[in-house]
């Protein structure tokens, strides 16, 4: 019974067989008669052989380089601190600055109060209307009013001091910031080297992959408005969008 | 909602839901200022839900971007539900894609603010939504 397979042993492969045997080589002698009947095969284990050899080289050369450990290990985690640093900085200010500003407004409205209660007397005694008593009682009002708004004044520059100095936070958050960008340059450079040890650089494709995007298209604030036609710039265009939709 | 002389009644019911307490804070100032008393906080659209469900708030202002249900799904949410879908909701969001706009306003949303806002657009959008229901 003979099948085509379309394989045909050669003499020289014949030969080596059984030298092989001969000499008691029997892996060698196995790996021949594999060879000879899956040509393709063999190549294509070759092939990967050697794929998996540059793998292993190149994964070695990166473990060799401590920098991309150094950054897993310690640079990255120390950037998420340095992020939640500013989350709680700005937050920190935020407050301090709301704090002072909710105790301005009823010194504030204080004032006005005492003011409008005033002024009706005052009125009067502008149009030479008033009379002894009410003058008395305008002159004590105003009294009042004189001492409140020097005190409250004094009390109100303290607290704009306040939301003066609550605003450190910019130079001290700006600062770690840039570190954060430093920090994600090293690691956009790596990745990019990693990419193309790899061959997989993407020098093919023109256009650079727009930011992802979560649930319902959720992006955050927008950084680069000009740059983009998939926005709005302000409130007048949110504006203008619904009513041109009949909203 | 409306007192009986047809004014804008601003002892209603209000829910301010933001993911950041100091947004939450500066819609509260903003709403205090404009003689708004009765408003409640919660921190993101999954701690809102039961609340509006148990007690019986007039209006919600809404931050999009929270990490447990966002603004948006708690509008739908609102609409679907047979007891809240009459209670108006203002979107007040850092989100800014045209067609995530469309997507509030055709989930049926009241009033959409873009942050940064300022005062005066808070003022004029709840003055809006009110006389559109008047």
């Amino acid at each position: 019974m003979s099948v085509d397979t379309g394989v045909h042993v050669s003499l020289e492969e014949a030969k080596l067989l059984v030298e092989y045997l001969e000499t008691g080589q029997q892996e060698k002698a196995d790996e021949l008669i594999t060879e000879i009947q899956n040509p393709m095969n063999s190549e294509l284990f070759a092939e990967i052989g050697k794929l998996t050899r540059q793998l292993h080289d190149s994964l070695n050369n990166f473990q060799l380089d401590s920098r991309l450990n150094d950054l897993a290990t310690a640079d990255i985690p120390d950037a998420k601190e340095r992020l939640n640093y500013v989350i709680t900085r700005t937050e920190e200010a935020a407050n301090k600055t709301m704090d002072a500003v909710e105790s301005i407004f009823p010194v504030v409205d204080t004032i006005q109060k005492q003011i409008k209660a005033v002024n009706p007397l005052w009125q009067k005694l502008m149009h030479n209307k008033l009379d002894l008593p009410e003058f008395k009682s305008l002159c004590i009002d105003i009294d009042i009013l004189l001492k409140t708004t020097d005190k409250e004044s004094v009390r109100m520059h303290d607290l704009m001091t306040d939301v003066l100095m609550a605003q450190d936070f910019q130079d001290l958050t700006g600062q770690v910031i840039r570190k954060v960008i430093d920090l994600v340059r090293e690691v956009e450079d790596s990745l990019i080297g990693m990419l193309t040890a790899f061959g997989l650089s993407s020098e093919g494709s023109s256009q650079p992959s727009k930011p992802k995007v979560g649930d319902n298209l959720v992006e955050g604030p927008i950084v680069n408005a000009a740059q983009r036609d998939d926005v709005v710039a302000d409130q007048d265009d949110v504006d203008d969008l619904l009513s041109s939709l009949g909203f | 909602m409306f007192s009986p002389e047809g004014a804008l009644d601003k002892n209603m019911k209000v829910l301010v839901v933001d993911d950041f307490s100091t947004m939450r804070r500066i819609v509260k100032n903003l709403l205090r200022d404009l003689g708004f008393t009765n408003i409640s906080e919660a921190d993101d659209g999954s701690t809102a839900l039961p609340m509006l469900k148990e007690g019986s708030f007039d209006f919600v202002v809404t931050d999009w971007n929270m990490p447990g249900m966002q603004g948006i799904d708690l509008l739908k949410a609102i609409r679907a539900d047979a007891n809240l879908s009459h209670i108006p909701v203002l979107l007040i969001t850092a989100e800014a894609k045209k067609e995530q706009i469309v997507m509030a306003a055709q989930a049926g949303v009241n009033g959409y603010i873009v942050k940064p806002f300022t005062a005066a657009t808070l003022n004029a959008k709840l003055d809006k939504i009110f006389e559109r229901l008047g």
